[in-house]
Formats: structure tokens, sequence, C-alpha cells
């Protein structure tokens, strides 16, 4: 294939060409309560070219049918050459990679008959019904895939890697009368089958809470100190911030740019941020991104000062900086824009209970149900909450929505513990169109001086 | 194609099979910050397949080359292990003779939307401002049909124009978009009429103003409109109701909303991107009365979970190439169909209407975090992405840092007003609605 596609290259009249390819299987299994809602296998392929003439604009073009190469290498370079952009667009200096890296598939998913992967999936969402009376539904389900990629560019980088994923997920509903309540179990990795075995107590857990915020009282809105757990301060910081860094927003816009100067306090000293697509295992993690520039580990905010960005190869030369291995496509369907890969809050000191010590009054916010950002204003839905009295966890509570100004919150973020994990969970980020692309986080537990917790919004 | 495909599945399952086929070219070109920057083509094509046999159903998907012996063995080995469904592949019936196919659209050369893109571009361009602005062309060419003789195959035609305004002061950030869709390609007062409501809404929030606080009148733009309307349109899927998880499920025949609330699922409505004479199970489109003057009368089916709630399919099957089909809406339409088609030279202002009477309110555009939690259950609380302070009947400026909270079914239990700026946002037809006693909350 690697031939084929330099032999396609060398026919493009542009300056720069590249092209991916890509093979995908993948299966899905899906229960909905006791029912087994599918159970499928695809095939998926397809290529995407990328041109650029001189003084040119992009020129892309994607297909599923591989016969059509030449002429869509020909295509990309003629829609290149009807777009003029001035200044023009030019790509930072990476060395050409040449490399054949095959991923660790930890007992590859093909391998594995679609019977014993529902009967694995089967068996996680049994735990979840055996719980209690009260789920009255659940939705469970296992997804793999290993991908062949192949990427060739004009400058003599060409790669090819097999890459694995696999997701679990479970979500178990419980009900009462008119109140309904669910917890949500999210594992997906960058591995194959045998990271997918002995996963039942995360499934257990989450019907468990489910069940226990039938009697959990709705949060009382107000201003509190707010202890966010690793799993909401990693979507939190990727959310909330990491979009901003992503060097696509800021290379073209002056007041962007301003926004964000390197150099500017974000945080006080205790905040550390990063972003590592070279983190072992994660599925955010690849060895080079769809330019073919090496992963790396970026730091973004070191002792509360912004101190850099992510980018694409393009927004690294019109902004004076270096590619940091950040531009990522979805797949052959998508370009590669800037994206993140696994950031996280770097580790703090102390335990968590030193976080909370001193804490009258306060909410310990857990898990993720979902997040959004808008401009500089965010809203956060946790899965779960704890109060926290006297310096201690406290009562379930529920409906906690964690809603704020970025830049006020992260400035009030005051005592980061040293308890930092990553959170492994399937689901994905979403931008431009191309969702969900694998990323992860990580943190320790945040504690915020003081936030808004919007339950009900007293009227 | 499928027709191959539907032969060999004939053979080897004995319950039957349909088939999705689907070709899909897309033309797009992408301003940013202002500047041209990107051209692309991208080109589609692929299968789906669903058999029945021994009472079980399989689906299998691909955009690989793969022969049709082989796609029908990966269905079987999915309907191996699924269980019993009294699925009913349809007959052949008519359909419907509508426009989806617009010659303009397909034969729109890439110059054509460039200099539309431009045109947009030049009508958006303001001091301290940046402008992004997207133009999609699609054609596509679908083919259904299953073993029990039912057919359909249409082609079609979509453009979409999106743009949005970003404008930074300081930690300030204010960005205001808007987007037209339609099956044909957009004539100039279109894109007139896009620029005119981005830049109404712009002009109006560059004074930034303290928020209301209390259980007070809100506006909610057709487009803001979303959080009112997701608990509703999710709670009248069959999908949820045969979960048991729809607070409407019970409720046909009741009167739950304002007698002057309706909402139809129309997917033979002229000029929509989202309109087929056919769904993708063979099922014939045909209008769904949802809610009428208040009154719930009955949910969207696909073929599965028709046959699971013992009901007939809505003609609501919606199928990509990966998967096995879901109910899913085409076009909303939200009030008496009566309205749908009424055309303005210009946008109507901005709350259509509906501000007169208010003394101290909100008008909200977009909030944040919409889709989150439990939506289904009615309840939301947001943040505001976008939003205007009414005072004496006037918009006095933007307000930041508010949250708008209520129950999606309580609200629309009492109306306030029907605005007269009915418009389609995304694929809804709605005016602006006046809501009373929704809690607003400074931060």
């Amino acid at each position: 294939m690697i031939d084929r596609l330099t032999t396609a290259l060398q026919r493009s009249r542009a300056d720069y060409t590249e092209i991916r390819v890509e093979r995908t299987w993948s299966t899905a299994v899906t229960f909905r309560g006791r029912r087994l809602e599918s159970a499928t296998a695809s095939e998926d392929q397809g290529g995407f070219v990328r041109a650029l003439h001189a003084g040119g604009g992009w020129g892309v073009a994607s297909f599923t049918s591989l016969d059509r190469l030449e002429t869509m290498v020909a295509r990309a370079g003629e829609l290149s050459r009807a777009v003029t952009v001035d200044p023009p667009i030019r790509l930072a200096d990476i060395p050409p990679r040449r490399a054949d890296a095959e991923l660790d598939l930890d007992g590859d998913v093909r391998g594995v008959a679609l019977a014993d992967k529902k009967r694995l999936i089967e068996a996680y969402n049994g735990v979840m019904l055996a719980v209690s009376d009260r789920i009255v539904d659940t939705l469970a389900s296992y997804r793999d895939e290993v991908s062949e990629y192949w990427y060739v560019n004009s400058q003599g980088t060409a790669l090819h890697e097999l890459r694995p994923e696999v997701t679990l997920s479970g979500t178990a509903v419980a009900r009462r009368d008119g109140t309904i309540e669910k917890g949500v179990e999210s594992i997906g990795l960058r591995r194959g089958w045998r990271s997918m075995q002995n996963r039942e107590p995360g499934f257990r857990a989450v019907a468990e809470r489910a069940v226990a915020l039938l009697d959990a009282p709705m949060v009382h809105g107000g201003t509190y100190p707010v202890i966010l757990d690793p799993e909401l301060a990693g979507v939190f910081i990727h959310e909330a911030f990491g979009h901003l860094s992503e060097a696509d927003f800021v290379y073209e816009n002056p007041q962007a740019r301003e926004m964000m100067t390197l150099g500017r306090r974000f945080g006080k000293p205790v905040l550390n941020v990063g972003d590592n697509g070279a983190a072992p295992g994660l599925r955010g993690t690849l060895p080079f991104d769809d330019e073919g520039t090496p992963t790396q580990d970026t730091a973004l905010i070191r002792e509360g000062i912004l101190v850099g960005r992510l980018h694409s190869r393009e927004t690294a030369a019109a902004m004076g900086e270096r590619p940091t291995g950040n531009a990522r496509a979805l797949s052959f369907r998508h370009p590669p824009i800037v994206r993140m890969t696994n950031t996280y809050i770097a580790n703090g000191t102390g335990t968590f209970d030193d976080l909370i010590r001193d804490i009258q009054l306060g909410v310990y916010a857990c898990g993720a149900f979902g997040g959004q950002t808008m401009l500089e204003n965010f809203s956060f839905t946790a899965a779960y909450g704890r109060m926290i009295r006297d310096g201690r966890v406290a009562e379930l509570v529920k409906d906690v929505v964690l809603a704020g100004n970025l830049f006020r919150t992260l400035d009030r973020i005051d005592h980061i513990a040293g308890d930092f994990r990553w959170n492994q969970m399937g689901g994905g980020c979403g931008k431009a169109g191309q969702v969900p692309l694998p990323v992860t986080e990580g943190a320790p537990h945040v504690r915020i001086e003081e936030a808004l917790i919007g339950g009900d919004v007293p009227g | 194609m499928i027709e191959r495909l539907l032969e060999v599945a004939r053979r080897r399952a004995d319950g039957g099979a349909d088939a999705l086929w689907r070709r899909v070219e897309r033309t797009s070109v992408a301003f940013e910050w202002g500047r041209l920057k990107a051209a692309g083509v991208a080109e589609e094509a692929g299968a789906n397949l669903r058999v029945r046999h021994r009472g079980r159903v399989g689906i299998a998907g691909t955009t690989a080359d793969v022969a049709p012996d082989e796609l029908v063995s990966r269905a079987l080995a999915s309907a191996a292990l699924g269980e019993e469904i009294e699925l009913a592949f349809p007959a052949r019936g008519p359909l419907a003779k509508i426009a989806t196919f617009f010659d303009r659209a397909a034969d729109a050369r890439l110059d054509d939307l460039i200099a539309m893109g431009r045109s947009l571009l030049g009508r958006l361009e303001r001091e301290g401002c940046q402008v992004n602005v997207s133009i999609e062309r699609e054609s596509a060419d679908v083919r259904v049909a299953n073993t029990a003789g039912a057919a359909g195959d249409y082609r079609s035609t979509g453009v979409a124009v999106s743009a949005d305004v970003w404008r930074i002061a300081g930690d300030d950030v204010l960005a205001v978009g808007d987007a037209a869709e339609g099956a044909d390609l957009p004539g100039d007062e279109v894109l007139a009429r896009l620029a005119a409501t981005i830049n109404t809404r712009l002009d109006h929030a560059l004074r930034i103003v303290g928020p209301p606080d209390g259980a007070l009148p809100v506006v909610f733009t057709p487009a803001g409109l979303s959080p009112l309307m997701l608990p509703v349109t999710q709670a009248l899927s069959g999908k949820a109701v045969l979960q048991g998880i729809s607070p409407l499920g019970a409720k046909v025949g009741e009167q739950v909303f304002d007698a002057r609330f309706s909402l139809t699922d129309d997917p033979l409505r002229a000029g929509r991107p989202s309109s087929r004479p056919i769904d993708d199970e063979c099922v014939a489109s045909r209008l769904t009365p949802l809610v009428e003057h208040g009154v719930v009368r009955r949910f969207i089916y696909d073929l599965e979970t028709a046959a699971r709630a013992k009901t007939q399919s809505t003609g609501h099957g919606e199928r990509g190439i990966f998967g096995k089909p879901v109910p899913g809406y085409t076009n909303i339409v939200v009030g008496d169909a009566g309205d749908v088609g009424a055309k303005h030279p210009l946008p109507p202002p901005l709350g259509g209407g509906l501000l007169a009477a208010i003394t101290d309110g909100l008008l909200v555009d977009e909030l944040i975090g919409v889709g989150q939690g439990n939506v289904i259950g009615g309840a939301f609380s947001h943040p505001v992405a976008l939003a205007y302070r009414i005072e004496r009947g006037e918009i006095t400026g933007r307000v930041k840092d508010a949250a708008v909270a209520g129950n999606a079914y309580e609200l629309w239990k009492r109306v306030g007003g029907f605005g007269n700026d009915a418009r389609w946002a995304g694929s809804r037809w709605a005016p602006s609605v006046l809501l009373e006693g929704v809690s607003v909350a400074r931060r």
C-alpha cells in the first residue's frame, strides 16, 4: 500500500501533498435491559488527500473507493489552485519519518468471536440489573476496532500503523414512582480484548449509585468551596481550558491571540496543565499525529502561567512556534485539525483529606454526565455529589451542575492533591463536526475556593 | 447493487431482508477568520443490510468492496446472536411525489459557492470582529429495497450555509452565528436575510447589561427553543415509550400542553434537505401529527420499535451505513402548519413581536449545555450563551452571568404567546415563544 500511495504522490503537481488511507474493522454489541439490541460487525475503508500549491488554499478530497485514488490526488491539487490565500499558508518543518508501528494489540479483537463479545457485555449488563429491583433499564455496550493506517506525504514521511481501540459503557437507570436517576460507567483504551476483562466492580458501582440517588436530595444551589474528583477535574480542564489552547482558535484572530498571550497568568502557582499524546496505552495516544509529527508532552500552564499551546504544522508556522503533534483527524472523511490528546492537570501534593479539612460547608462533585464550554463560560453536570460538612464527606446529593466563568474559576483553584489518575473513559471529544475523537483526561482531586453550584435555581 | 445483495439474502435468510445503499458527494468551501482557506470534495458510498433468519434479526454494513455473499454471512452471524422479533418487511405502496433534487444545487460550480461565501462575508465584516463562513453542497443517491417487493430510490440535494462572527474584547468573548439550509441553492435574499439576523443580534449584544432575577417572562427565539423542544421530541419517540422512560408514554389523547401548541413531523416538506418520499426501511413517507392543540396524538416508530410495541411504523426509520435503523425525526413543525411558507422580505425584529408587553424579562437565543443530563425528564438549568434583557418592551443589551431554569412540560402548559417570526432552525420550524414564570438567576 505504501508503494501505491507513494506512486500516487509522485503524480501530484502540488507543492505539498499528503495521503491517508484507513481500513477499519469494528464490532459492536449493545444490550438494553435484558434484551440484545444489536450485535454487528462493520468494515469501513477510505482515503483522504490534502494538497497545497504555493499561494493556494488547502485542497482536500476524501473517498471510499480506492480506485479513485489517482483521480482524487489530481482533484485535491485543482481545488488548492482554485483558492488563493494571502499571506500564503506555510507549514512548520518536521523531519521526514518512516515508521512501521504496531501498537500493542493486547489480544487482537479480530480473533475473538462475536458470541464471546456478546457474553462479556451480557455479563456486565447482568451485574447492573442484579443490583436492585429499582434498576428498571440498562444500556450496556461493547465496541472494538482495529484500524490499519497508512500515511505518506511528499516530504518523505511514510507511516504504517495498526491502531486498536476498545470501549465498554454501561448506563443503569433506577426509578421509583416519578423519580428517575442514572449511573454511567465508561471505559476506553487503546488496547484490546484482554483489557476488557474483570470489569464487574465498575458496572456494579454505577447501578448502586443510581439506586442511592433515588433517595438523595437535590443539591441546594449556591456558592461553595468545591472539590472536583479526578474525573470531573479532567473533563473540566479539557473542556474549559483545553479548547482555548488549540492554536487554530488564536492563530489568525488578533483578539484571541491577545487573550491567550504566553506569559499570562491563568491560575495560582499550584496549577500545572499539559497535553501528552505520547503517554502509553491511553485513547489519545499515538506515535504520530495525522501530519506525521511525533506526539509529545506539551506544557500548557506552568505554575499558573500560560507557557504553551497545541499546534498543527500550519498554526505553528503562522505563530513562529514548534509543531506539537496535535493535528488529528477523526477518520479519512476529515482533514487534520488541532485537537487535544491526553490532557491533564499535573499532580500536586497532599491527600484528599488535606483538601477538605478546613471546609465547613462545601460540595464534592464527582464524575461527569456532560460538559459544555461556550466561549469563556462553561457548564458541567456532575454524575453525583456529596456535601462536605465540617471537614468531612457527608450526604449524597444529586443534580450537581457546576457553572461559571473560565478565567475566574481557574484562578480560584487553590489546592491540588497528589493523587493523580488518568480517566480511561470511552466517548470522545467533538470539534468542527469531528466527533467522537478518542481523548483521555487526567487529574488529581482539585479544590476550587468558590464556585457556583446550580441545582435548582431559586425562582 | 442492492438487488444482488437481496437476491443472495433471500436464498440464505428464511425471514427476508432489506437493504439501503447510499452514495453521497459533497463539495465544501471554508472561510476562516475572514479568509478563504480551503476547498474540498468528498465521495462516499456504502450499503447496510438487515436479514431476518429463524425469527432473529441481524445487521451488517460496509463501505468496502465486500462480496454480497460475505456481507450476507456477516448479517447472518449478527442475527444468530439476536433475539426474536416479529419484524415484517413492508410491501410495495404508493409514494408521494416530492422534489428532493434541484439541478441548480447539483450543478453549482466551486466558483459559485466561493462567490456566495464572499458575498456573505462582505455583509458581515465589521471593525474588531472576525468572521467564519462555510458552505457545503451535497448530492446523494439513495436506494432502499426489501424482499417483500417494496423499493424506492431518489436523488437529493442539500446546501448548508453557515456563518459566525466573533468579537473578543479583553476577556469578553462574543460569538453570534446562524445557518441556512435548504435542498436548493439559496438565492441572494436568503444570504441577505442570514446576514441581517446575525447583524441584528450582534448590534444588540455590544452593550452588556446586568441580568434580571426571579420568575420572569422569557422569550425563546426559534434557535433558542432547543431546551424546551428536546424533552418533548425525546418523549414522543416510540423507543422512549417502549422503554418506559417517556413522561408522555401514557398520555395519548390527553391535553398535556397549551391548546395553541401543536407539533408535526413532515417528511414531505418542499425544499427541505431532510425531506424524502420513503424512509430508510421502505415505508412511504407521510405527515405525522404528534401533538394537536395541546393533545398528544402519537409517537414516531421505525419497523423494529413498532414491532416490539405492536403497532405500525410511522415511516421514521433512519439508517446509516453502519448499525441498525433507529426512529428519527425529519422536519419538525411547531405551531399550525398554515404558518409554513410565510416569507418575509427581511427578518422580523428580534423577539417576533412578543416583547412589547414585557416590563422586565429575558430574550434567550442560546443556552450552554443543552442536551446534558436527564433531558427527557423535562427539568433544565443552563447558563446563558447569548441572551438579552428586555425592559419596558425593548431590548436593552446582552446579559452575561445568568442562568435559566424550568421544566419544559410545565412551561408548555401556559404559553404567553407565539411570535410572528417562524423560521427553520436546523430541521425545526418554529416561531419565538413567550413563556411566563421562567426562573432566571444572576450569578
